[in-house]
């Protein structure tokens, strides 16, 4: 008896103001492809979304592996098994490497193999070293398709494969590509939920839902995917992705570092440091704003993962990178060298309180960001109007602080 | 008549509302010379503290009407939720503009960045802010509308808080005067104009609180025949 690896219960799912789905049950049990096909805005990709739970449920529940990973009293869990996800928006970030991304999705499994094959077979692997941005929108395409197939291409076990319209982009050799790899896969013993009008992915179906109903399907027979040799991966670990990123894109000098040198240099303009030699909070206070003002330019692995849905993308398949270490950094400099300039000295309690300053602050900002980020446009959206509160703790740091000049 | 009713709440609540404004100006005794810094300021009181507590009013219609949204999905909720942050942003900015003009003159600075009831208090009216400009930036659905609605339930934390904060964190902001057991005082005049205020602003807050739920719903409606005209209907 074949498992299955995703349940929908009675599931009803609201988008804008409407109700797209109603009362939904199906199932995907492993050696299927169940392919959604129906007439666009009718909730295919809203189907998809929520089994990889970006989407909250109104009613019902959704198991992966026999697993709750989402129901409508707001209970969200990660799946403890590994699936594949390839969004319309294909969820890359621009800064990776076509060989980043996918060591990524295999630290995610825990597994990895060599990839140049499958690269080759997606006319790839003489981009493998590329970084996304500079690729074609098709070439970012199969990118985005690879990373939904592999963990099903790394794992013996049965694996669930959610594809939102993968033919999108992709050229003709590429859906053939495609359309083996889901036969291969299948015969494998894995399960595909697939949104898609193309006819050849169609054709892969062991059953076709458009909504209401499923319809049984002979799918086309051919070769099992055979397993390449594998080797444990390390495992993601979302503190240093998120150092990595910041590390490599230098998002947090761009994003926080700047807005704190440019702020000492303001401060510098306005007033020579031995004028403020009797005035001490105003001394402690020249001291801790450029770390304040880097904090509350907020989480740079935030701002950088919003692009192509990335950030959704991180949330449906592990924890989210975040920046932690290079904040602390980023404090740590700023508050030493505003400490040599007004303090002429540099004391242990100021520079550990700068460096907490500036990652309590971008920690908090970059929270307010995720709580919008569900939002049709969260860059619309006035966030930064809570960060005054920021303001009193950060004074009363100052204050306690004075005692150590 | 539900026209009437809210044009007889904003009517009556104006009136109140001036009436408070020139009784406290022209009639509430002044206050005792060594007791403020700026005797005259001191009857912006007479509106500060009516709007405050207007302000106040809102935000629990605020939380009242996220709360119904987000548990119950309830189309009332939602537009208790926008009347509560529209409420709440009007007050909020009554109470934050007169508070500094009094500051002003009374403390010679505007604001205390230090107080935890100013600071607090502006949150809430920031939040409201960010609630009401948030909501024109967005399309109407239920994504929208669970994030705000989820902001207006955890602001709310602030509205005892910064009750609280009179109490038990006297910084610079003064502590209560009115129910404020034996430590505060009113002279019976100062009292009724108060009084007065309190009454007028909530009446007032009412009448705002309904028209804008009125109006919401207005724009839900022409939402839903927009709606059918493209679908062909």
């Amino acid at each position: 008896m074949s498992d299955v690896l995703l349940a929908f219960e009675s599931v009803e799912i609201r988008r804008g103001m409407g109700i797209v789905v109603s009362d939904f049950s199906f199932q995907v049990s492993s050696g299927e492809v169940v392919v959604l096909h129906g007439e666009n805005g009718c909730g295919k990709s809203t189907i998809i979304e929520t089994a990889a739970r970006i989407l909250p449920i109104e009613k019902g529940q959704i198991s992966q592996h026999g697993e709750l990973v989402i129901d409508s009293e707001g209970r969200r869990k990660l799946s403890t098994v590994p699936f594949g996800l390839t969004l319309q928006q294909n969820g890359l970030v621009g800064s990776d490497t076509i060989a980043e991304h996918l060591n990524n999705m295999m630290s995610i499994c825990k597994t990895k193999i060599n990839l140049a094959p499958i690269l080759k077979q997606y006319s790839l692997d003489h981009r493998s070293n590329d970084l996304i941005a500079h690729l074609s929108g098709g070439q970012q395409r199969k990118v985005s398709v690879i990373a939904g197939l592999l963990p099903a291409m790394i794992s013996k076990s049965p694996r669930l494969i959610l594809l939102d319209e993968p033919d999108s982009g992709l050229d003709e050799s590429a859906i053939q590509m495609l359309s083996q790899h889901i036969t291969s896969l299948r015969l494998a013993g894995h399960a595909f939920l697939i949104a898609t009008h193309d006819e050849r992915i169609l054709k892969c179906a062991t059953r076709i839902n458009n909504l209401s109903h499923d319809t049984e399907q002979k799918p086309p027979s051919g070769d099992v995917w055979q397993l390449p040799e594998v080797e444990a991966a390390k495992p993601n670990n979302w503190l240093m992705t998120g150092f990595s990123y910041n590390l490599k894109t230098k998002a947090g000098f761009a994003n926080n570092g700047i807005a704190g040198f440019l702020t000492l240099g303001i401060l510098l303009s306005m007033v020579e440091p031995f004028e403020l030699n009797n005035l001490l909070g105003l001394k402690m206070g020249f001291v801790l704003l450029p770390a304040f003002v880097a904090g509350l330019c907020g989480d740079p692995v935030v701002n950088l993962l919003r692009e192509n849905r990335a950030l959704d993308w991180w949330q449906a398949n592990t924890a989210t990178p975040r920046a932690i270490i290079i904040p602390i950094i980023t404090g740590f400099v700023l508050t030493t060298i505003s400490s040599y300039i007004f303090l002429e000295e540099l004391q242990l309690i100021v520079v550990v309180a700068g460096s907490l300053t500036t990652l309590i602050c971008s920690l908090l900002i970059g929270f307010l960001q995720l709580s919008t980020n569900k939002l049709s446009r969260p860059q619309a959206v006035f966030i930064r109007l809570l960060t005054p509160i920021l303001i009193l703790p950060w004074s009363i740091v100052v204050n306690e602080l004075i005692a150590y000049i | 008549m539900g026209e009437r009713i809210r044009a007889s709440f904003l009517g009556v609540g104006f009136v109140g509302i001036m009436s408070t404004l020139y009784l406290g100006l022209m009639w509430a005794p002044s206050v005792a010379i060594d007791a403020f810094e700026s005797p005259a300021a001191q009857k912006i009181f007479y509106w500060h503290v009516p709007s405050a507590w207007a302000s106040f009013i809102a935000f629990t219609v605020l939380f009242i009407g996220s709360g119904l949204w987000f548990f119950k999905r309830s189309p009332t909720g939602w537009r208790l939720h926008v009347a509560g942050a529209e409420a709440g942003l009007a007050t909020g900015l009554m109470t934050v503009w007169s508070g500094t003009v009094w500051a002003s003159a009374e403390w010679g600075t505007p604001w205390d960045w230090t107080d935890v009831r100013l600071n607090t208090f502006a949150l809430l009216t920031l939040l409201a802010l960010f609630l009401v400009l948030g909501r024109r930036s967005q399309p109407d659905g239920v994504e929208t509308r669970d994030t705000f609605a989820t902001f207006g339930l955890f602001g709310f934390v602030l509205v005892p808080f910064t009750y609280i904060a009179t109490r038990f964190w006297v910084i610079r902001h003064p502590g209560p005067v009115v129910a404020a057991g034996n430590d505060g005082s009113l002279q019976s005049d100062m009292a009724l104009v108060l009084f007065i205020g309190a009454i007028s602003f909530t009446i007032f807050i009412i009448g705002h609180i309904l028209t804008s739920m009125h109006i919401t719903k207005l724009e839900q409606r022409v939402e839903m025949l927009q709606s059918e005209i493209d679908k062909g209907g």
